[in-house]
C-alpha cells in the first residue's frame, strides 16, 4: 500500500523543521577568511584527529567568503593556520589536545576582569569590564558614556591595549595614506634627541644660534676653510662650537619633521593652536598621544625612544603594537608572567639538570606569532586584509605553544620579596627651603619568586616605589609634608582587587580630589573620580594585591592601606626622583600579569563585585563636593594567602628612623603649629577599612 | 464499507498529520529555545557589552537633607527641581555613565554629586548653610595674622625620632 500524499506532506513537514533545526543548531560559520578557509575541520567528536593534527584536516579549499559575512557566530570555535591557510577547529578540542587558545576578538579583557563564577555558578559580572572594552575600542571614555566620533583613546601606555579591531583600522589606515612619504626619515635619525626649548626661550635661542653662525663664519672665512667641518679639522679649538651649531640646525630640521610626522599621524589635538617650531602645549600633547599610541615610557619631550619611533615608518610601529598586543593576549591565555627581567638565572629541572630561566612571554610570543602568520609585517598586513573588522567580534586562535618549565602547576608555591632599596628619612630640603640632593643608587624592586622541589626561583623582577615625603592635608585644612613610607616586615596578600577603587582619606589635599570636566556643553567642576577609580588612572590602577597582617585568634587581619598595585604614574616607578605613599607601584600591565599569573596558579575565590554605598563631603572654594563609591572594585581571595617580605633596605643620612610629625612646607603661611597627625581611620579591619593610605 | 474504510484511513491520516504537526511545532519551539539558551551561553561581543540596550532604564530619585526645593543640574542641563517632599525622579538608559550633578537649594552651599546608572538609586544629598562651613572637611581656617607668629619651618623640621619602629604596623 502506498503511503497517501498528506504522510508524506506530514513527514515532509517534520523532516523538513528538523532538517532547518539542524541548520540552526549545527555548527557555526566562521567568520570570513579569504584567501584560505578550510572549515571543515572543527568537531568535537574527533578531536584528536582534527586539533592535534590540523594539516591532516580535510581541506576542501573553498571559495573565500564574501567580506561581509557577520562573524557572529564562532564561539566555541579557533582557527589555526597550517602552510599559510586558516582552518576552523573546536575550540575546547583544541584545548585538550594541547593547543593553547587565544582570544583576539574585540571584547577580550584580561582574565582579572573577565566574568568569573561564584561557588553556586552564577556569574559575576565586573564592573569595570565593560569601560575596559569600550576604552580599548576606542567606544566609550574613561567614566564609560560614549566617546565622540573619530576620537581616540590611546591607553597601552596605561594599560589597557587596543582591540585587534582597532589595530586593524591602524593597519589599513597607514597602508593606505601618502603622508608619511613626505617626512624624513634621514633628518629625523640624524638626531638622537631634540633639546627641549621653552617657548618663551624660543627668541634667545634663535639668536642665539644666529650668533653662533655668524662667529663660525667669521672663524671660517679667517681659516680659508669653505665648510664649517674644514674648519674644525683645520682649527680644533672651534669643533666643540661647530658641533653645537651642527646640532642646533639638526635639531630644528628635525623638529619640522617631527611636526609633520604627528600631524600625518593626527596626533595635535583639535582646537589646540600650535606654533611651528616651538615645543608649546600642543606640541606638548601630541607628544604624549604619541608615546601613549606607541607605549613609549618617557617624560613628554622629544628623548631617544620617542624619537627612534617617531623615525620609524607608521607601519612598523603598528607592527610593534600588535606584537604587544598579541603578547597580552598570549600572556593571558598561557598564564606566564617569566618576562626576562631575571637575566642569568638557572633552576633545576626534573631531570636534575640545570636549565636557565627561560623569557617565556617573549619566547611564547613569538611562537604565537609566527605560527599565526604574524611573523613579519607583510604577514601582518594579509592578516589584517583577510579579516574584515566584523571577524574581531568573535575570533580565536589555536597555537601550539613551547611546553612549559615543570615548575609550572596550579598551585605553585608562590611569595614576593620586596627590596626598599636605599632609603633617605632626612628632610629633602634646608632651612631655607632649598632642596637637598638624596641620590639613590640602589631603587626600590619587587621580586616574584616560587618555592619548587627546594629551590627559591626568581620568577620577575621589576622597579617598584617605596614611599616618601608626600604632602598631607591635616585638620587645620593646610597641607604640610609627611613622611609615608612603606612598611617593613612580613605580610601576606589575601585579597586582590580588579578594577579598585580608593577611598582618599582625609589627608589627601583637596586640591587633588578636584578637576575640570566636560559635561554635556559645558566645563564643570566635579570630583576627580579619576584617581579614586576604578579605571586606569586610579591611585590604585588597575589591579591591587592589598598587604595585611594576618589575624591571630580570630581577629580580623591587620591593614595598614599598603598595597602593590598598578599605576599610570610609570614617571614615579621609573624616575630617580620617584615615590609613592607607601605602595609598592608597578606599571599596570605588568600589575596585570602578576595578579592573572598568581590567579591562574593558586587555590582562589572569586569574591565578586564588593558593593558599598560610600559618600563623604569636602569643601572647596564656597561648594561641596560629595564623594560616592558604589563599589570597592571586584575581589579575588586567595586561600592560602602569598606571603610577602619587605626588606628595609639601606637607610641613607644621619636620620634613621622616620619623622612621625607634620612639617610645615617652607614659605607656606600657617596659622600655629602643625596639628597632630590625622588618623585617617585605615589599617583596622583589613580591605574592610573605611578608608585607605594614599597609594 | 469502503467509504467507511476510506473514511478511517482519513481520520488515521488527519491523527498522523496533525501528530505529525504538533511534533514538528514541539521541535521547533525546542529548537528556537535551545538557539537561544545557546545565544545566552555565547560571551558578548565587544559591541554587545559597550552598547547601551533600548529601552532598559533605571531610575536615580534625589532627594536633600533637609528636604528643601532644590535645582537639579546636569552640565548644561536643567534636570528640574526636587518636588518636595517628593524626590525628583530621573530616568536614564541602563549602564550609560554617570552623572554629574550640581544641586542648588536657596540659603545652601551649592553641592556636587555623581549618581550612577548600574541599577535604580537613590541620591539624598546633604545640604549646608554657609555659616556651618566651617564644619565640612577641607575648611581652611585663617592663617596668623603675623606671618612670624607661625614656627619656622627648620624649627619643626626633623623631629626626635619615634622611640617605636618607625612606621611599622602595630601587631593586632
Amino acid at each position: 500500500m502506498k503511503s497517501p500524499p498528506s504522510v508524506f506532506v506530514g513527514s515532509a513537514l517534520v523532516a523538513c523543521l528538523v532538517a532547518d533545526l539542524g541548520c540552526h543548531a549545527g555548527p557555526p560559520a566562521p567568520p570570513s577568511t579569504a584567501p584560505a578557509p578550510t572549515r571543515t575541520v572543527a568537531s568535537a567528536a574527533s578531536p584528536s584527529a582534527t586539533t592535534t593534527r590540523p594539516t591532516e584536516a580535510p581541506n576542501s579549499r573553498a571559495p573565500a567568503p564574501a567580506s561581509s559575512t557577520p562573524a557572529t557566530d564562532t564561539a566555541g570555535k579557533a582557527f589555526v593556520v597550517h602552510e599559510g591557510r586558516e582552518s576552523w577547529i573546536d575550540a575546547a578540542a583544541a584545548n585538550r589536545s594541547g593547543y593553547t587558545v587565544v582570544d583576539l576578538s574585540d571584547d577580550w579583557t584580561p582574565f582579572i576582569f573577565a566574568e568569573q563564577k561564584a561557588a553556586d555558578g552564577t556569574i559575576q559580572h565586573n564592573r569595570y569590564r565593560r569601560v575596559f572594552v569600550g576604552l580599548a575600542n576606542d567606544t566609550l571614555d574613561e567614566d564609560g558614556e560614549p566617546l565622540p566620533a573619530g576620537e581616540k583613546n590611546y591607553l597601552e601606555l596605561y594599560g589597557i591595549p587596543p582591540s585587534l579591531g582597532i589595530l586593524r583600522g591602524r593597519f589599513l589606515a597607514d597602508e593606505a595614506q601618502n603622508c608619511h612619504a613626505s617626512i624624513s626619515q634621514e633628518k629625523l635619525e640624524e638626531v638622537e634627541t631634540i633639546a627641549y626649548v621653552a617657548p618663551e626661550k624660543m627668541r634667545a635661542e634663535d639668536l642665539k644660534t644666529a650668533r653662533l653662525k655668524r662667529d663660525l663664519e667669521e672663524a671660517r672665512h679667517k681659516a680659508h676653510a669653505t665648510t664649517f667641518a674644514e674648519l674644525a679639522q683645520k682649527d680644533p679649538s672651534a669643533a666643540p662650537k661647530v658641533k653645537a651649531y651642527e646640532r642646533r640646525l639638526a635639531e630644528k630640521e628635525a623638529m619640522t619633521e617631527v611636526e609633520k610626522r604627528l600631524a600625518c599621524e593626527g596626533m595635535f589635538k583639535k582646537g589646540m593652536r600650535h606654533a611651528t617650531g616651538v615645543y608649546d602645549d600642543a606640541m606638548r600633547m601630541a607628544v604624549r598621544r604619541f608615546q601613549q599610541k606607541n607605549m613609549i615610557y618617557e617624560a613628554n619631550y622629544l628623548r631617544s625612544k620617542t624619537m627612534d619611533a617617531l623615525a620609524r615608518p607608521p607601519l612598523a610601529n603598528d607592527y610593534a603594537a600588535l606584537m604587544r598586543v598579541l603578547r597580552e593576549r598570549v600572556v593571558d591565555a598561557a598564564g606566564v608572567v617569566e618576562d626576562g627581567s631575571v637575566e642569568g638565572k638557572t633552576f633545576t629541572n626534573k631531570a636534575g639538570k640545570a636549565v636557565p630561566l627561560r623569557n617565556l612571554v617573549e619566547e611564547l610570543t613569538q611562537s604565537a606569532a609566527e605560527q599565526l602568520g604574524l611573523g613579519t609585517q607583510e604577514g601582518a598586513v594579509a592578516f589584517f586584509k583577510r579579516h574584515p573588522a566584523a571577524d574581531f567580534r568573535r575570533l580565536s586562535a589555536a597555537v601550539k605553544l613551547p611546553s612549559l618549565p615543570d615548575y609550572y602547576g596550579p598551585d605553585m608555591d608562590i611569595s614576593i620579596v620586596i627590596d626598599r632599596g636605599d632609603v633617605w628619612y632626612d628632610l629633602p630640603w634646608d632651612d631655607k627651603g632649598i632642596r637637598r640632593p638624596q641620590p639613590r643608587k640602589h631603587y626600590p624592586s619587587f621580586h616574584l619568586y616560587l618555592k619548587h622541589n627546594g629551590q627559591r626561583i626568581l620568577l620577575a623582577r621589576w622597579r617598584t616605589t617605596v614611599g616618601g615625603w608626600r604632602a598631607e592635608q591635616a585638620s587645620d585644612g593646610y597641607e604640610y609634608f609627611r613622611y609615608k613610607g612603606s612598611d617593613v616586615g612580613s605580610r601576606v596578600i589575601r585579597n586582590i582587587v580588579a578594577g579598585p577603587v580608593w577611598i582618599a582619606p582625609e589627608s589627601t589635599p583637596i586640591r587633588s580630589l578636584v578637576k575640570t570636566k566636560s559635561v554635556g556643553s559645558t566645563w564643570q567642576r566635579v570630583v576627580n573620580y579619576d584617581e579614586l577609580g576604578p579605571g586606569y588612572l586610579s591611585a590604585y590602577g588597575l589591579v591591587a594585591g592589598y598587604f595585611v597582617q594576618p589575624g591571630r585568634n580570630g581577629k580580623a587581619d591587620w591593614d595598614n592601606g599598603i598595597r602593590a598595585h598598578g599605576s599610570s604614574d610609570y614617571l614615579s616607578i621609573y624616575s630617580s626622583e620617584g615615590f609613592s605613599h607607601g605602595c609598592h607601584r608597578l606599571p599596570n600591565h605588568v600589575a596585570i600579569r602578576l595578579y592573572d599569573f598568581i590567579l591562574r596558579h593558586r587555590p582562589m575565590r572569586a569574591l565578586g563585585d564588593q558593593g558599598m554605598g560610600f559618600a563623604r563631603q569636602f569643601l572647596a572654594g564656597d561648594d561641596v563636593f560629595e564623594i560616592r563609591l558604589p563599589s570597592r572594585g571586584f575581589s579575588y581571595q586567595l586561600e592560602p594567602p602569598i606571603p610577602v617580605e619587605v626588606l628595609e633596605g639601606d637607610i641613607k643620612g644621619t636620620q634613621k628612623t622616620p619623622v612621625m610629625t607634620y612639617v610645615p612646607k617652607p614659605g607656606v603661611n600657617y596659622p600655629g603649629p602643625p596639628p597632630p597627625l590625622r588618623d585617617s581611620g585605615e589599617g583596622h579591619g583589613g580591605s574592610t577599612a573605611k578608608t585607605e593610605s594614599e597609594p | 464499507m469502503k467509504a467507511r474504510c476510506a473514511h478511517l484511513f482519513g481520520r488515521r491520516i488527519l491523527v498522523v498529520g496533525t501528530l505529525g504537526v504538533a511534533l514538528a511545532i514541539s521541535v521547533a519551539v525546542w529548537a528556537a529555545g535551545k538557539d537561544k539558551a545557546a545565544a545566552k551561553d555565547k560571551p558578548a561581543t565587544a559591541e554587545e557589552i559597550t552598547t547601551v540596550a533600548k529601552g532598559d532604564t533605571v531610575h536615580i530619585y534625589v532627594q536633600t537633607v533637609p528636604p528643601r526645593k532644590a535645582q537639579v543640574k546636569w552640565g548644561a542641563k536643567n534636570l528640574g527641581i526636587i518636588p518636595t517632599p517628593r524626590p525628583l525622579t530621573i530616568e536614564r538608559p541602563r549602564d550609560s555613565g554617570p552623572l554629574d550633578l550640581v544641586i542648588r537649594a536657596s540659603g545652601y552651599l551649592p553641592v556636587h554629586t555623581r549618581a550612577y546608572t548600574f541599577s535604580d538609586s537613590r541620591v539624598a544629598v546633604k545640604l549646608t548653610p554657609p555659616a556651618e562651613k566651617n564644619k565640612l572637611f577641607g575648611y581652611k581656617q585663617e592663617p596668623a595674622q603675623n606671618p612670624d607668629g607661625g614656627p619656622p619651618p627648620a624649627a619643626t623640621a626633623a623631629p626626635a625620632p619615634p622611640s617605636a619602629p618607625a612606621m611599622v604596623a602595630p601587631q593586632p
